[in-house]
């Protein structure tokens, strides 16, 4: 999807991602899980009560860790900040507005940071955490197909969506994606759920 | 119900703490010279000691106007971890010579003077010497046998509502440091300017340096082989580290509403205690700014996913917690501690977290209701809460065995300030009337002779 496109997106539902279901609008991954269970769908139906309750915690885990990390990248790091998501975040508005609005987001996303403690950080611990929260994921996974043993779950489809953006985005330093690279049963959980799951899109970007 | 003591003067240098300070303190060696287990080296003291003084406080009794008992608040108590070795028994027989000591005035077992605010935790710190000394045979689960360090000191808010400590992450550290026996200078105080770093809890190292996020201090504490998490599988500190984060994003907003921003908790219980604990200036204002900083912090850790109405987010946000502590309840099962039979540092994460909504009588405690009906949560917390806490429960007998004690000590100096300030109160009356002439003093002579005059005068006109 194109810059332009994603950010116009992104301001009509207010979230990506979203679906939308007849005169419904449903953004962000949570609230989708609910709606598509409510539906009669549900992935994580089979598992019992202690692997829910892990379920849930490493879904948090990643949450907490990966998701501040990325917002972190994209707009506490001064150079990722300059030369990317100034442009991306500011390219469906007009001079000064594009600028205003992202230094706004950017004033906000820092004072988050500050409230979690991830104020003080510096960019090495930063990726010092992503390095431990992958670490538990590769662990957790193990040599299994997915988390929970045959069959993917969200907590598969969640991790696939970040670790797949870490590993595809072009940033200005790939220090993130060679954490992540480093463990192999990771890449090869991507790599799997990629050919499996979108293979008609042709070839995959994970070479 | 606080422990008496007169007045103390919290520091007054580093050596002459050092001895007085053994009777006071049910130590069990740590001494950074490293002899094993010489529980009562004065020695020992110094370091600590010396670390105090660096910081004198002036004795203020001038400013003292509330019972002396709230000088435990600075008071020093060495958690120490007791090898299970003969030596071990040794402090034993100080027990009962640490007991009746503990209530004197010995002024000099506290701490590098903490400006001591009135605080429950005198109670608390008194008793946990004590409850030191029970536990002092024993390894508990989790602890390991002795490694000598140079002593840490850990400051953070005092114990109340039956708690070690009012707050969430001293109470975390806390239990973790009770956990693995870590050798720590526990500084109870109420007064979160007076920590090396400015918030409370804060370890400062055996290096001088100052850490303050509770996180690192348990990395910290870690490092210094004092490790917890130490024989856990690789899948299950991954499992601590998810755990922790569902903590963290489901549970801790919803403490940081029930204690501060629930009109009806902070006005009556949060509110309450921080104010009359705090020493006098701060009382005023600091607890309403820790209560707009928990507000900001609330807004940006939920702000992010739902900026709707109050009610719509705080149903969200109890929803959420409850699912989080049924989670909790299955992860747990029956087992006596997350990872086993030893205790974690998720272990003391999920204590902290529970014990604080469990036992504070809340007015509007809508979680507690739902906690009380996961039995094995409930259990799971007086568990860990009789193991490692012992004194908390003795916290009420101690105070009802001592109150002659404290009390006939505090009663000389009460009465000695009530009756001077009266004497100064009239002699300043009574100064000042004499000085502005409003009263004035004549010679006794003159004023007799009229007066005998006028008796003369009186008996000539009755015998006419």
């Amino acid at each position: 999807m194109s810059l332009v496109a994603e950010a116009f997106v992104s301001q009509i539902a207010g979230k990506v991602p979203f679906i939308h279901v007849g005169n419904q609008v449903v953004s962000e991954l949570g609230p989708i899980v609910q709606f598509v269970k409510a539906k009669g769908h549900s992935l994580s139906d089979r598992l019992d009560e202690v692997q829910k309750a892990e379920m849930k915690a490493y879904m948090e885990l990643v949450n907490n860790m990966l998701l501040t990390a990325e917002l972190y990248l994209q707009w506490c790091d001064e150079a990722t900040v300059g030369e990317i998501t100034h442009a991306r975040y500011g390219s469906p508005y007009p001079w000064p507005l594009n600028h205003i609005l992202a230094y706004q987001k950017q004033w906000e996303v820092k004072r988050k940071m500050k409230a979690i403690g991830w104020g003080k950080k510096t960019l090495d611990q930063v990726l010092e955490d992503v390095d431990q929260c992958c670490q538990a994921l590769s662990q957790r996974l193990g040599t299994q197909p997915y988390f929970f043993n045959k069959q993917p779950t969200e907590l598969d489809a969640l991790v696939f969506g970040h670790l797949y953006t870490i590993l595809t985005t072009q940033l200005t330093n790939d220090e993130l994606s060679e954490k992540v690279k480093n463990y192999s049963n990771l890449l090869a959980f991507c790599r799997r759920i990629e050919q499996h799951y979108f293979e008609d899109h042709g070839r995959g970007r994970l070479s | 119900m606080q422990l008496g003591g007169p007045p103390r003067c919290p520091r007054s240098g580093p050596s002459p703490q050092g001895p007085r300070s053994s009777p006071r303190h049910v130590k069990f060696a740590n001494s950074p010279q490293s002899q094993p287990r010489r529980p009562r080296s004065p020695g020992s003291a110094e370091p600590s000691g010396v670390r105090g003084s660096t910081r004198p406080r002036r004795c203020d009794s001038p400013r003292r106007v509330w019972p002396a008992a709230l000088v435990r608040c600075g008071g020093r108590f060495w958690i120490s971890r007791r090898p299970p070795s003969p030596k071990a028994r040794c402090p034993a027989p100080r027990r009962p010579a640490a007991s009746p000591d503990a209530k004197s005035p010995a002024s000099a077992g506290t701490s590098p003077g903490h400006q001591p605010g009135a605080t429950r935790g005198a109670v608390a710190g008194d008793g946990s010497a004590r409850g030191r000394a029970e536990m002092h045979g024993e390894v508990l689960p989790g602890q390991r046998a002795g490694k000598m360090a140079a002593p840490m000191e850990l400051f953070c808010w005092s114990g109340g509502w039956g708690l070690p400590s009012v707050d969430l992450d001293s109470l975390a550290v806390l239990t973790y440091a009770r956990f693995t026996g870590a050798p720590l200078k526990v500084h109870k105080i109420t007064n979160p300017w007076r920590s090396p770093s400015g918030t409370l809890p804060a370890l400062q190292t055996s290096h001088g340096e100052v850490i303050s996020v509770p996180h690192k201090i348990i990395t910290h504490l870690r490092k210094e082989k004092y490790n917890a998490d130490y024989d856990l599988s690789a899948r299950q500190g991954a499992d601590t580290l998810a755990f922790m984060s569902l903590l963290e994003e489901k549970l801790l907003p919803v403490l940081i509403h029930t204690f501060w921003i629930d009109t009806k908790n902070y006005v009556e219980v949060t509110r309450k205690w921080y104010a009359e604990a705090m020493p006098f200036p701060l009382n005023f204002f600091l607890p309403g700014r820790m209560q707009r900083q928990y507000m900001e912090r609330l807004q940006l850790l939920c702000g992010a996913h739902r900026p709707e109405d109050e009610e719509e987010l705080e149903k969200e946000l109890y929803r959420e917690a409850r699912e989080c502590l049924t989670l909790l309840s299955q992860r747990l099962g029956s087992q006596k501690f997350f990872f086993g039979d030893a205790p974690a540092s998720l272990d003391a994460f999920v204590f902290s977290y529970l014990v604080l909504l469990l036992q504070v009588k809340l007015p509007s405690g809508k979680l507690q209701v739902h906690l009380r009906g996961l039995h094995n949560l409930c259990a799971y917390c007086s568990h860990i809460q009789s193991l490692y806490f012992p004194w908390d429960g003795a916290e009420v007998p101690p105070p009802r065995q001592t109150p002659a004690g404290p009390e006939t000590e505090e009663e000389p100096y009460r009465r000695r300030n009530q009756i001077l300030s009266v004497l100064a109160g009239l002699a300043a009356m009574v100064g000042y009337a004499l000085l502005s002439g409003i009263v004035s003093i004549q010679r006794a002579t003159p004023a007799r002779a009229p007066g005998t005059q006028a008796l003369g005068m009186a008996e000539e006109d009755e015998e006419e």
